[in-house]
C-alpha cells in the first residue's frame, strides 16, 4: 500500500535533513503511477529528439513526406514489394513498422516526426503561458499591496479573458490568423495564462509576508531581485503541475484542432493530423487511426499522472495529512 | 447583502462591457472577410462585393461597426450574414437543442462522480482508489473525437441502430413513447462523451474534498465515540465535504457553450456548439460575437450565482 | 444507509434507463420492414446546410440541391447535355441588327449614300446582282428584312462627377440629332454580319461613323468626354439577339397560381433590382429588356451578342404575386417593419420557398433537414418518391455511419468507399465523370514561372495517371484543357503531358537550371524553389500537394508547401495574386464561356484571371467564342483554344473526379405504361454521367427485383 508520499515523513527521522532533490525523488519513487508518468514521459522525449534527428535535412534517414503512391494502405509489418520500388524509396528499417497511409507514405516516420511537432506545441504553448503568468501573477502579487490599481487592474483582465470558452476562443483565432505551428502554439499560449496567474499571484501574497524576503527587503535588495532570486523558486511547485498538466492539454487541444481542421498544416505531421487524416480509412487501414490516438492516449496519460504524482509531493499539506 | 448584489452586478457589467471590445477586436483585425460573398464564384463581380460591405457597415471606421453591431444585438435586429436570419433566434434555437444533451450529461456527471469519488476517498490507497485514480486519468486523455469515432463504430457495426443526429430518420408514425425512446437513445452517445472529462475531474474533487473533511476534529471525534464507520463516512464527513459543490452548480453554466464543438460536429446535433464552429467556417461575426457574448454572460452569471450560493449554504461568510 | 443506497442506486438507474432506450431504435431491416412508409422516402445527406432558398440569391451548392427540385426553369438540359423544354415548351434565336448610315463614307462604285440607297445596294446584293464573296452571301442570305428608321432629334440626361469626393454630380444635358438608322431582321444571329458587309459598302463604312458629330453638349467641362458618350449613345453597328420562349400552358406554382409569361419578366427584373443584391446579376447583365408578348409567350432582347445566354434561363421562375413590390409592402408591415428598407432578401419567401417543380417545400430546421414533399399538379406528374429528405451531416464518416443504418438512402461516398462497397450485394455503385477539374495553377507574373517550357517541365514531372489511380482509385480521368470533358467543345486530339521527370530534367537544364552539389536545381547561384498552396479541408487537394511536392522534390525543386483556411487563402492570396502556385478546382458550366478566367482582362485583383495568362490569339478565340451562336463553328473555337492553353501550360491540368454514388439495390426507376402496367427498371447514369436524371421516377422497393438481362 504505497502511494502519495503515505506517512513517510513522520516514519524517518532523517527526513528532513536530506536536501529537496533528494527528498523529491524518494516521494516520486514511491508514487508508482507518477514514476510510469515520468519513464514514458522521458522516453517519448528521447523519442522525439531522435525523430528530429532522423526526419529533417536533404535525405533523411526517414523522409515522412516520401510519397510511394502504389504501396499505399500497407498494414504494420508489411514488407515493401521492392519491385516497384525505387532503391531511395526503400524503407529504413526493410519493413513498414507502423504501415502506410493513404498516399503510400510511412506511418513509422510520419509518427516520429509528429512526436517532435507534438511535443513542441506542448512546451512552447506551454512555455508562453508560463512565462505570462508568473509574470502577471508576480506583479499583481508583489506590487499588488503599494499598488492596489495595478492589482485590480490585472486581476480584472484575466476575468475578461476568463470570460471566453477557451477552445471555441482558441479556434476562431486559430480559422482567423494564416495557419501556421508557430500561430497554433502561442495562441494556445495566450489563451491559457489565467490558471497560473491566479495562483502565482496568491503563492506571492502570502511568500512577501514571510520572514525571508521582509529580510531581504530590509537589506535593500532591489524589487527584482527579491522576485527573481528569491519568491519565483518558491512559488514553483505549483506552476511545475499544472505546466505539466498544460502540456497534456495543449496537445490535446492541437489534436482537436487538426479534427477541425485548423491543426499545425503540413509539411508538418502531428500524431493529431495523423489521426484526423487517417480516420476516413478506419474500415481500410485502422492503424492509420488506433496508432496515433492510443499514441496521444498514452502521452498525454503518462503527463497527466506525473502531473498528479508531483501536485501530491509538492503539496505538503497533502503529504502531512495522512 | 444587496449592496454585495448591487456591487457585484456593477462589476460584471464593467467586465462584460471589455469583453465586447476584446471580442470584436479579435475577430475585426484578423484577415478574412464575409463568405456570402464567394470571390470565387465566377457571378460575384468587384462591384457587388463592394455593395455587401456597404449594407453590413464593413467600410465604417471599427469604432462606428462597434456601436452599429451592440445597438442592433441590445434591439433584438442582429442579423446572421449568411442567411439573413435573426441571430438571436437562431441561438435559442440552438439554445434549446443544446440543453438536453447538457443537462443529460451534466446528470450523468454528477450522478456517477459522487459514488466514485466517495468511494476512492474511504478506500484510499486501495485498488479501487488507485485503479479510479487511473480512469480518471485516463478519460482526460483521451481525444475526445477519437473516443467519438471509436464509439460510433462499435455500435453502428454490432447494434445497427442509427446514433446520429437528434432522432432516427424516417422512423415514421410511431407511438410517442417509442418517439421519447428514440431520442434518448440518441442523446445516450454524445452525452456520455460529453460527460467523460466531467466525471473524471469531479470524482477526482469529490475525492480530495472527502478526505479533507475526514481529517477534520469533528469526524476524529465522531470515530472516536463509537458512531460506525459507515454513518462517519455518510452523514458527518459527507456532508459537510458536500458544501463546496454547491456552490458549483454554478459553473457548470458555461458548459453550454464551451466544450461542445467536436461532440456536435460528430454527432451532427444541431447545437450552439456546432452553430459557432459554422459560423466561423464561414466568416458569420454576428453569430461568432453573439455567442462569444452569450457565453461570457453566461460566465459572468455562473460565478454570480455561485457566489450567491456561497452565501447561503456557509454561514461563515457574511459579506 | 439511506444516502449510501441513494448513491449507488442512481446512477444504476439512470444508466439502465439510457440503455433500455436501445430497445426502442429500429434497426436498419427494421426500418423498411416495420414502416412501409420509409419506403417512401428519399433521404439524402449532405455536409452543409443551405443559405437562402431563392434561386436569384443563393450562391451555395446545397440551397442549388433542393431548388432545383422546388423550382424549374425555362430550359435544362436532357441526356445528352442539349437544351430541353421545362417551363417553356420551345424557343427560337434571332436578330436584330442595327446601323447607322454613315453619310460621310464614300461607298465603293456608289459614292456618299442616304439611307434609302443603302437599302437599295444591300437589296441588289442579296438578290445576285452584285458580284459576293461566299462569307457575304451567307450572311446576306440570312436577313429575313431590311427597314430604315428615321432620323430623330432627342435629349440624354447623365449625371457626371467632377471626382470621386463630389457628392452632387452635375446634371448634363447632351443633345441628339440622331442620323437614320438601318434595321437587319436576321434568322440566325451573325457575328460576322457587319465584317461582311463592308466588303461592299466599304472597309471602313463603319469604322468611321463619327457618332460624336451628332452630340452637342451643353456643358464646356464635358466636352472632352464627346467620344465616350457617342460610343454609348451612338453605337455605329450593333447587334440584338433575341430569344422567343413559347410557355407551356396550364402549369401551376405550389399555390394553386397558374404560371404565365409575367413570372419570367418578374424574376428578370428582380435579379436586375439593385435592391436584392442578386449574385447572377453578372449572367443577365447583357439582357436589354424582357417583353410579354402575350401571357405565354416572352421575349427577350440582348444588348449584345452573348451566347452562353440560353443556359441562363435554365434557372428558377418565382412567383410573382408572391415577390412583388406590394407583396413584399404588405409583408414589411405585417413584420413591423420598415417597407421602403425590406427587400426580397429579408422576405420569409427564402426559407418558404413556392415554386412549380416537383417539389413543394414543407420544412426547414437550420442544420438539421429540410423536407419535401412531393407536388401532385406537376405538370410532368408527380414524382414517385413523396418525400424528399435532405439531412445536414457535416461529417463524411458519420455520413457512412448513418447509410449503414439505414437512415440515409445517398451520401457523399468517397472513392475508397466505392471500391469497398463495390462487390456488395445490398449496394448498387455508379460513377461517372463531373464538369469539375482539378489543377495546379502557375503565378506567370512571377519570372520562374513566365517561361511556358518550365511550366510544362513542371507537369512532366508529376505523374497523374498515378494519381488517378491510387488517390482516385480509378474514379477520375485526365484531362489536358478548360473544356468540359463530356462536350464536344474538349479536344480530344490534345495529348496529355507524358509522365517523364528525366525529358523534365533535360527542359530545365535548357533553361538553365542544373544540379549543385545537394541535389537541388540551381541557375545563377539561386535554387529553384517557391511555394505551393491550397486550400484546407479537401483531402485530395491536400494529397495532390503532398504528391507535387515530392515528385518535384525527386527532380531537384524544393517545394514549400502551405495550407490555408479558405477564406483566407482566396482573399489573402488568391485575390491579390500572391502566391507562387497553387492547387485549386474549377467546376466549368458547360457552356465554353472562358472569359473570365482566361481573358487577359481578367487579371487584376479579385478577378478571375489570377494566374495572369496573356495570349492575344486565345484573347482573340475567347471573344468570338462568346459571340457565336452557331454550335459548329463554336466548336472549332474551342478546339483551337484548348491547343493553344495547352500548350501554354498556364496550369497543369490535373484530372477531372468522378462523382460516385452509392445507393441501396432495392431503389429502382418504375414506370407506369399508359395501360397501367408498372415496369422496374434498373437505374443507370446517363451518358453524360448523370444518375439522377430520372429522379422523379424512383422509388425504393420492399425487396430488390431481379432484372431481365439487359441488352
Amino acid at each position: 500500500m504505497k502511494t502519495i508520499g503515505k506517512d513517510s515523513r513522520v516514519d524517518d527521522p532523517m527526513a528532513d535533513r536530506r536536501s529537496g532533490i533528494e527528498e523529491f525523488w524518494r516521494l516520486l519513487k514511491q508514487n508508482r503511477l507518477a514514476m510510469i508518468g515520468l519513464t514514458i514521459f522521458g522516453l517519448f522525449f528521447c523519442i522525439a529528439l531522435l525523430g528530429l534527428v532522423l526526419t529533417t535535412g536533404r535525405n533523411p534517414a526517414f523522409d515522412p513526406a516520401m510519397v510511394r503512391l502504389q504501396e499505399k494502405l500497407r498494414p504494420p509489418l508489411s514488407r515493401p514489394n521492392l519491385e516497384t520500388l525505387r532503391p531511395e524509396e526503400v524503407p529504413r528499417l526493410g519493413v513498414y513498422l507502423f504501415g502506410t497511409d493513404d498516399l503510400g507514405r510511412d506511418v513509422f516516420a510520419r509518427m516520429l516526426q509528429g512526436a517532435w511537432v507534438s511535443l513542441t506545441v506542448g512546451f512552447v504553448a506551454v512555455g508562453i503561458s508560463v512565462i505570462i503568468g508568473i509574470f502577471m501573477g508576480g506583479i499583481s502579487g508583489y506590487f499588488g499591496q503599494n499598488h492596489p490599481s495595478m492589482d485590480t487592474l490585472i486581476m480584472r483582465f484575466v476575468d475578461i479573458m476568463l470570460c471566453f470558452p477557451s477552445f471555441f476562443l482558441i479556434l476562431t483565432v486559430v480559422a482567423l490568423l494564416p495557419a501556421s505551428m508557430y500561430n497554433i502554439m502561442i495562441v494556445i499560449g495566450l489563451t491559457s495564462w489565467m490558471g497560473t496567474t491566479r495562483f502565482v499571484r496568491a503563492e506571492f501574497l502570502s511568500l512577501r509576508e514571510q520572514d525571508f524576503v521582509t529580510a531581504a527587503r530590509a537589506l535593500g535588495v532591489n524589487h527584482w531581485r527579491i522576485i527573481f532570486r528569491h519568491m519565483i523558486p518558491n512559488a514553483m511547485a505549483p506552476v511545475l503541475v499544472s505546466a505539466t498538466i498544460g502540456i497534456a492539454t495543449a496537445i490535446l487541444t492541437e489534436a482537436g484542432l487538426s479534427f477541425l481542421g485548423f491543426g499545425v498544416p503540413p509539411p508538418h505531421a502531428t500524431w493529431g493530423s495523423i489521426l484526423s487524416d487517417g480516420k476516413r480509412f478506419i474500415f481500410d487501414a485502422p492503424w492509420l487511426t488506433f496508432l496515433p490516438g492510443f499514441a496521444i492516449l498514452i502521452v498525454v496519460l503518462s503527463f497527466n499522472l506525473f502531473g498528479e504524482g508531483l501536485r501530491d509531493i509538492l503539496n505538503p499539506k497533502l503529504r502531512e495529512r495522512y | 447583502m444587496l449592496s454585495f448584489i448591487g456591487r457585484s452586478i456593477i462589476q460584471k457589467t464593467i467586465t462584460l462591457f471589455f469583453v465586447s471590445i476584446v471580442s470584436f477586436l479579435i475577430i475585426h483585425l484578423a484577415p478574412g472577410k464575409p463568405s456570402q460573398v464567394d470571390p470565387l464564384n465566377p457571378k460575384f463581380t468587384p462591384e457587388i462585393v463592394e455593395r455587401f460591405r456597404k449594407e453590413f457597415h464593413l467600410d465604417k471606421p471599427i469604432y462606428v461597426q462597434y456601436v452599429y453591431f451592440y445597438r442592433d444585438l441590445f434591439t433584438g435586429k442582429t442579423v446572421s450574414w449568411k442567411d439573413n436570419q435573426s441571430v438571436l433566434g437562431k441561438i435559442w434555437e440552438r439554445f434549446l437543442n443544446s440543453l438536453p444533451l447538457f443537462i443529460v450529461g451534466t446528470i450523468i456527471t454528477w450522478t456517477l462522480s459522487f459514488p466514485i469519488g466517495i468511494r476512492s476517498a474511504i478506500f484510499r490507497g486501495g485498488l479501487y482508489d488507485r485503479s479510479a485514480t487511473f480512469f480518471s486519468y485516463l478519460l482526460i486523455s483521451v481525444p475526445g473525437f477519437f473516443f467519438a469515432y471509436v464509439l460510433i463504430i462499435f455500435v453502428v457495426t454490432h447494434f445497427h441502430v442509427p446514433v446520429i443526429g437528434l432522432k432516427t430518420f424516417g422512423i415514421g408514425d410511431a407511438s410517442w413513447l417509442r418517439m421519447i425512446m428514440d431520442r434518448v437513445w440518441h442523446l445516450l452517445l454524445p452525452s456520455v462523451l460529453g460527460a467523460t472529462g466531467g466525471i473524471a475531474i469531479l470524482s477526482r474533487y469529490v475525492r480530495s474534498q472527502m478526505l479533507e473533511v475526514e481529517g477534520q476534529d469533528y469526524v476524529r471525534t465522531a470515530r472516536a465515540k463509537g458512531v460506525p464507520e459507515e454513518q462517519v463516512h455518510y452523514k458527518h464527513a459527507l456532508r459537510n465535504a458536500l458544501l463546496p459543490f454547491v456552490t458549483m452548480f454554478g459553473l457548470i453554466l458555461p458548459g453550454l457553450i464551451g466544450g461542445s464543438v467536436i461532440i456536435e460536429s460528430i454527432f451532427s446535433w444541431p447545437g450552439m456548439g456546432r452553430m459557432a464552429y459554422e459560423a466561423i467556417l464561414a466568416r458569420d461575426y454576428p453569430i461568432i460575437l453573439t455567442v462569444n457574448f452569450v457565453s461570457a454572460v453566461l460566465v459572468l452569471a455562473g460565478t454570480f450565482v455561485s457566489d450567491l450560493l456561497y452565501l447561503v449554504v456557509d454561514p461563515r461568510i457574511r459579506l | 444507509m439511506t444516502i449510501r443506497r441513494v448513491l449507488i442506486l442512481a446512477p444504476t438507474v439512470l444508466i439502465l434507463f439510457l440503455i433500455q432506450s436501445y430497445l426502442w431504435v429500429p434497426t436498419y431491416e427494421e426500418q423498411t420492414r416495420g414502416n412501409p412508409d420509409r419506403l417512401n422516402e428519399y433521404i439524402t445527406a449532405s455536409i452543409g446546410d443551405a443559405s437562402i432558398l431563392n434561386p436569384i440569391l443563393s450562391a451555395d451548392s446545397a440551397s442549388s440541391d433542393i431548388q432545383s427540385l422546388v423550382f424549374e426553369g425555362l430550359i435544362d438540359r436532357d441526356e445528352e447535355l442539349r437544351f430541353r423544354g421545362r417551363l417553356a415548351t420551345s424557343w427560337e434565336i434571332y436578330e436584330e441588327a442595327f446601323f447607322y448610315v454613315n453619310e460621310d463614307a464614300s461607298i465603293p462604285g456608289v459614292g456618299r449614300a442616304r439611307a434609302q440607297e443603302v437599302v437599295a445596294l444591300i437589296r441588289r446584293a442579296k438578290a445576285g446582282e452584285i458580284p459576293t464573296d461566299p462569307e457575304l452571301e451567307t450572311s446576306l442570305a440570312n436577313i429575313r428584312e431590311i427597314s430604315v428608321g428615321p432620323a430623330k432629334n432627342f435629349l440624354v440626361t447623365r449625371y457626371e462627377k467632377k471626382n470621386e469626393e463630389d457628392k452632387t454630380p452635375a446634371e448634363l444635358k447632351i443633345q441628339v440629332s440622331a442620323p437614320a438608322r438601318i434595321k437587319l431582321v436576321l434568322d440566325a444571329v451573325d457575328q460576322d454580319l457587319f465584317q461582311n458587309l463592308s466588303h461592299i459598302l466599304g472597309k471602313d463604312y463603319f469604322s468611321s461613323f463619327n457618332g460624336q458629330g451628332y452630340l452637342t453638349v451643353d456643358d464646356e467641362r464635358w466636352q472632352e468626354k464627346r467620344t465616350k458618350y457617342a460610343e454609348k449613345i451612338l453605337p455605329a453597328t450593333e447587334h440584338n439577339p433575341i430569344v422567343v420562349f413559347h410557355l407551356r400552358p396550364g402549369v401551376k406554382f405550389h399555390d394553386g397560381h397558374v404560371f404565365d409569361a409575367h413570372d419570367v419578366k418578374f424574376t428578370f427584373e428582380a435579379i436586375m433590382n439593385p435592391k436584392n443584391l442578386s449574385p447572377r446579376i453578372a449572367d443577365y447583365e447583357p439582357v436589354k429588356r424582357v417583353e410579354v408578348v402575350d401571357p405565354l409567350t416572352v421575349s427577350i432582347v440582348y444588348k449584345r451578342l452573348y451566347s452562353p445566354a440560353l443556359g441562363t434561363w435554365a434557372m428558377g421562375i418565382l412567383p410573382e404575386h408572391l415577390l412583388n413590390d406590394e407583396a413584399l409592402k404588405k409583408e414589411a408591415i405585417r413584420l413591423g417593419k420598415d417597407p421602403e428598407k425590406f427587400s426580397m432578401r429579408q422576405s420569409r419567401f427564402n426559407r418558404h420557398p413556392i415554386g412549380c417543380g416537383p417539389f413543394v417545400f414543407r420544412e426547414w430546421k437550420s442544420d438539421q433537414y429540410i423536407i419535401l414533399d412531393r407536388f401532385y399538379d406537376y405538370w410532368e406528374g408527380p414524382p414517385n418518391y413523396k418525400h424528399y429528405i435532405y439531412r445536414i451531416v457535416p461529417d463524411l464518416l458519420t455520413q457512412e455511419m448513418e447509410f449503414y443504418a439505414g437512415t440515409i438512402d445517398s451520401y457523399n461516398v468517397q472513392p475508397h468507399q466505392v471500391e469497398r462497397l463495390r462487390d456488395d450485394p445490398r449496394y448498387q455503385n455508379f460513377s461517372g465523370p463531373s464538369f469539375g477539374y482539378t489543377y495546379i495553377g502557375y503565378n506567370m507574373r512571377r519570372e520562374l514561372f513566365n517561361d511556358p517550357r518550365i511550366r510544362r517541365a513542371l507537369s512532366m514531372a508529376i505523374d497523374v495517371d498515378k494519381i488517378i489511380d491510387y488517390v482516385l482509385y480509378n474514379q477520375g480521368e485526365r484531362i489536358t484543357g478548360p473544356f468540359v470533358k463530356q462536350t464536344d467543345y474538349y479536344n480530344h486530339s490534345v495529348k496529355p503531358v507524358p509522365y517523364d521527370p528525366q525529358a523534365a530534367l533535360r527542359v530545365l537544364e535548357e533553361a538553365g537550371w542544373r544540379r549543385n552539389k545537394e541535389g537541388w536545381l540551381e541557375k545563377d547561384g539561386k535554387r529553384f524553389q517557391f511555394t505551393l498552396i491550397t486550400n484546407s479541408g479537401n483531402d485530395l487537394r491536400k494529397a495532390v500537394l503532398a504528391i507535387a511536392q515530392d515528385a518535384w522534390k525527386q527532380i531537384g525543386i524544393d517545394v514549400r508547401t502551405d495550407l490555408l483556411e479558405w477564406s483566407v487563402f482566396i482573399q489573402e492570396r488568391v485575390d491579390k495574386a500572391d502566391f507562387d502556385a497553387l492547387i485549386l478546382g474549377w467546376v466549368m458550366g458547360i457552356e465554353p464561356d472562358l472569359y473570365q478566367i482566361w481573358h487577359s482582362s481578367q487579371t487584376h485583383p479579385h478577378q478571375l484571371n489570377f494566374v495572369a495568362f496573356n495570349n492575344s490569339e486565345a484573347d482573340d478565340l475567347i471573344i468570338k467564342i462568346r459571340q457565336e451562336y452557331d454550335h459548329e463553328r463554336q466548336v472549332a473555337y474551342c478546339h483551337r483554344l484548348h491547343e493553344i492553353i495547352a500548350r501554354e501550360q498556364p496550369y497543369t491540368f490535373l484530372y477531372v473526379a468522378k462523382w460516385t454514388a452509392i445507393l441501396d439495390k432495392r431503389i429502382v426507376i418504375k414506370e407506369t405504361d399508359r395501360q397501367g402496367n408498372v415496369m422496374y427498371k434498373k437505374i443507370k447514369p446517363t451518358k453524360t454521367g448523370n444518375f439522377a436524371f430520372y429522379f422523379n421516377k424512383w422509388i425504393k422497393l420492399p425487396e430488390a427485383p431481379g432484372f431481365a438481362a439487359e441488352g
